[in-house]
């Protein structure tokens, strides 16, 4: 079996972050932050140990600006519906997964509204300048991916946030698809709400999710109940990041992910992105070399993307040709993914596109059966 | 030895307050504080070993909140 399907989820995990979970369950079984036994101590410290390790990879100010949610999409529901309020306008990308365009499209029956920006691959300044040409006066966030989950387009968020902070706008970006490819450094990048899937690049196990701001406190609460903080009050506590994480936290989803920080720690981001990068220039030249193959963007630097890409066949549909993968048992995502925007900017919503993502598990024979199998199809 | 114990706002803090005075060299532990009165705050706090002013300002100068201080004074 051969998995090309890492912007889903990546697999396989680590071996660490497999025992790190199986050590959670069996050892620090108790609930953390709730009594004070030595194993509800120990799971609160192991809780404890993965907000550290997260606010040291992304260069955040401390571990009390981490907030572990339940996937990257609850992350960004909590921000959009927690700070906007009636009125209120949002700029996005022309490249948003449903997890943006979704909310914001519930909350404009709370009279908030939104627009899309263009997205120029490779030309950074237009980008900015798009974005910038988008803002309003009612302008009162900017929430973008970092990555676009289809074609792999970075978007120049350094910049970006540079420019609303000149405006006075805080900024909201989806790193699904970045975290654990790029390097992303809250203090130089001024991200004010930075959103993660733990089970994508970070190599942890699906359930968790991640928040991290220093401006929680500007943030409303859309979850209120337990969190083991002034249990004699029925007022929700402010205090982060317990605020937000009313309810039982997945233990062994964050000892995972701890585990899979502590991975790309030990590997490097370096060496991994560079890596993935190598294989993907492969599949891009490979597939280039195929007559039929329907390339959408240029070649694939890393600058300007992310290590993954999608193409077609002339003449089939998307799931046609990821069955036939299937069938050799390589395991692709075809379709929309769940991001008609990005599908709509390349005019692939009729028929989808072949998305292939690799990991640092990924080998580059695993890429050449793949262009093999592609190049035996005829349409 | 001199004991202090601190109540914070939250286990995280009380665990950020544990780091950061252990790499001060003053001794602390987290300890479970009694619910239900005003200042049970996480229903966590720090016991100080030693000199507890010092430790006092170390987690204020790092943004620690410190809920209430209670000097025990026994000895260890």
């Amino acid at each position: 079996m051969i998995y090309l399907d890492n912007a889903a989820t990546s697999f396989p995990k680590p071996a660490s972050v497999m025992r790190s979970v199986d050590f959670a369950i069996r050892k620090l079984g108790a609930n953390p932050g709730r009594s004070g036994h030595r194993m509800s101590l120990a799971a609160a410290g192991a809780v404890y140990e993965c907000r550290k390790a997260l606010a040291g990879f992304f260069n955040a100010p401390g571990p009390e600006c981490v907030v572990f949610t339940l996937n990257c999409t609850h992350a960004i529901n909590m921000v959009l519906k927690g700070l906007l309020r009636a009125d209120d306008h949002v700029v996005i990308s022309c490249l948003e997964h449903n997890t943006i365009t979704r909310p914001l499209k519930a909350l404009e029956a709370l009279g908030i509204s939104f627009s899309e920006a263009k997205v120029f691959p490779g030309d950074d300044s237009a980008t900015v300048s798009s974005f910038k040409s988008a803002i309003t006066a009612k302008t009162a966030l900017i929430a973008c991916t970092h990555a676009s989950n289809v074609w792999g387009v970075r978007l120049p968020i350094q910049q970006i946030c540079a420019m609303a902070h000149r405006m006075g706008i805080p900024t909201l970006v989806d790193a699904a698809q970045s975290a654990g490819h790029v390097p992303i450094d809250l203090g130089k990048t001024g991200i004010d709400y930075l959103c993660l899937a733990g089970h994508k690049g970070l190599f942890g196990p699906m359930g968790v999710g991640v928040l991290i701001t220093s401006c929680g406190e500007r943030l409303a609460t859309t979850v209120q109940g337990g969190t083991g903080l002034n249990s004699d009050s029925y007022l929700q506590t402010d205090v982060m990041p317990e605020k937000f994480e009313s309810g039982t936290q997945n233990l062994a989803g964050i000892a995972g992910l701890h585990a899979g920080i502590d991975f790309l720690n030990s590997v490097t981001l370096k060496k991994i992105s560079g890596h993935e990068h190598r294989l993907i220039r492969h599949l891009y030249d490979g597939l280039a070399r195929i007559k039929g193959v329907q390339l959408y963007m240029p070649a694939p630097d890393p600058h300007h993307f992310v290590p993954l890409l999608s193409f077609n066949i002339a003449g089939l549909h998307s799931e046609a040709v990821a069955e036939i993968l299937n069938k050799h048992k390589i395991y692709v995502r075809a379709g929309l993914h769940c991001a008609p925007a990005a599908h709509r900017f390349c005019n692939t919503l009729n028929r989808g596109a072949v998305r292939v993502c690799p990991s640092a598990f990924t080998k580059m024979s695993d890429i050449d059966a793949l262009l093999n199998v592609v190049d035996g199809i005829k349409p | 030895m001199k004991k202090a114990l601190f109540t914070v706002s939250s286990i995280t803090y009380a665990m950020k307050g544990r780091d950061l005075l252990s790499s001060r060299g003053i001794k602390c532990e987290i300890h479970r504080v009694p619910s239900g009165n005003a200042h049970s705050g996480c229903g966590y706090g720090l016991i100080i070993y030693g000199d507890a002013e010092s430790a006092a300002r170390i987690l204020s100068q790092a943004r620690v909140g410190v809920l209430n201080k209670k000097y025990l004074g026994a000895k260890r």
